[in-house]
């Protein structure tokens, strides 16, 4: 057992509060640097609006791209920061890698978490396109408060959901040893 | 240490089950449901904390605020009084109470009250965080977008301060904040129990 698993719930919350904010500020000042965002974050969204276009067409909607917007005769969204799932991403990578587990299960889950994710966000793009075409008035309520809380809701669940395996998991392995090997003295 | 974790008793587990899924889910209603209908009065609250704020640092007191159809609006005495008044979207900036409610709501045994005690101080904590965020969004708007005015009035460093840390609460501050008050103050263990 580590040091920290030995210390009480609140001393180990506070720790993973502590280790979550200061990586959530260096994800922040990363994805807020200008040349990042030029040349990672901008190509990212473009290609989110052109999956959503796809997506739109599938279902019979008559849509264009160019850049990060996606145009309708009755419609058109800008995919904006904010909107592409990428603060959703901060905030799932910054709690993965604050909670304590092995490298490689962070990694996993990291990867997992970003693409359900971009999935989660897809439905969001797709819908919202929806509901601005064919219920203008639903719009602003769906855009600012539905889909934002469950987008960052989805994330905190993912997070929960990867904890609490990666709990399990631990626990497994400290019984096979607590078993298997000579007995610890506590 | 040791004494620390003996002395504090065991903390309900959260299980990531049907109900868990239920709690959630019922928590997000009523979250969305009180938001909707307490906006208004909302706005107006945190409008008030802010204009006390940022007059408390101004010299002389100048900034007026007031919170109507979903914006704060905007005021200075020495604004020309034919210049528009800028509105700045409310709903952006405290929506995430709604995230508040719905992660509180998944806590086991939500409405026990200890449980509600510490969603009303984790509610009074996030009033603060968005006073605070509309201050960080009033001194970003003064500093950068009222062109030779500004310029005057705030240095290099302070516009990008000011800009930066509102610019934080957008992208990331506003989503953390919710699940950092709900995971530093609510009492719950992962679900995964130790065998043995």
């Amino acid at each position: 057992m580590t040091r920290e698993e030995d210390s009480s719930p609140r001393r180990r919350s506070l720790l993973f509060l502590a280790r979550f904010a200061v990586l959530l500020v260096v994800f922040y000042f990363l994805v807020a640097w200008r040349p990042v965002n030029d040349a990672a974050i901008v190509p990212f969204t473009a290609g989110i609006a052109r999956v959503s276009a796809a997506i739109l067409s599938v279902l019979g909607e008559d849509v264009t791209v160019s850049g990060t917007e996606i145009r309708s005769p009755r419609f058109a969204v800008n995919i904006e920061n904010g909107c592409n799932g990428v603060e959703t991403a901060l905030l799932f990578g910054a709690a993965v890698l604050a909670f304590p587990a092995p490298w490689k299960r962070r990694l996993l889950g990291l990867a997992a978490g970003f693409a359900a994710i971009q999935i989660i966000n897809l439905l969001r793009v797709v819908s919202l396109f929806w509901v601005g075409a064919h219920r203008p008035a639903l719009f602003t309520a769906s855009h600012t408060v539905l889909w934002q809380s469950i987008v960052v809701l989805c994330g905190v669940l993912l997070f929960l959901v990867w904890a609490t395996r990666e709990q399990r998991a631990r626990a497994a392995v400290t019984s096979a040893s607590d078993g298997d090997g000579p007995r610890r003295r506590r | 240490m040791a004494r620390a974790a003996a002395a504090e008793p065991p903390r309900p587990r959260l299980r990531l089950d049907g109900a868990a899924a239920a709690r959630l889910a019922a928590g997000f209603a009523l979250g969305l449901a009180f938001w909707f209908a307490f906006s208004a009065p909302y706005e107006r609250a945190v409008a008030a904390g802010a204009q006390a704020l940022t007059r408390l640092v101004e010299r002389p007191a100048t900034t007026s605020l007031a919170a109507s159809e979903g914006e704060f609006r905007l005021d200075r005495s020495d604004f020309p009084a034919d210049s528009p008044r800028p509105g700045l979207p409310a709903a952006d900036l405290h929506f995430n109470f709604v995230l508040l409610a719905a992660l509180f709501a998944l806590t086991p045994r939500p409405l026990q009250g200890a449980n509600l005690a510490r969603f009303g101080a984790a509610a009074a904590i996030l009033y603060g965080v968005h006073v605070a965020a509309l201050c960080a969004q009033i001194q970003s708007l003064y500093a950068t977008s009222l062109g030779p005015w500004s310029e005057a009035h705030y240095g290099a460093v302070s516009r990008n301060l000011w800009a930066g840390a509102f610019h934080f609460y957008q992208v990331a501050g506003r989503f953390a904040a919710p699940f950092v008050l709900w995971w530093g103050l609510s009492r719950f263990e992962l679900g995964a129990a130790k065998k043995g």
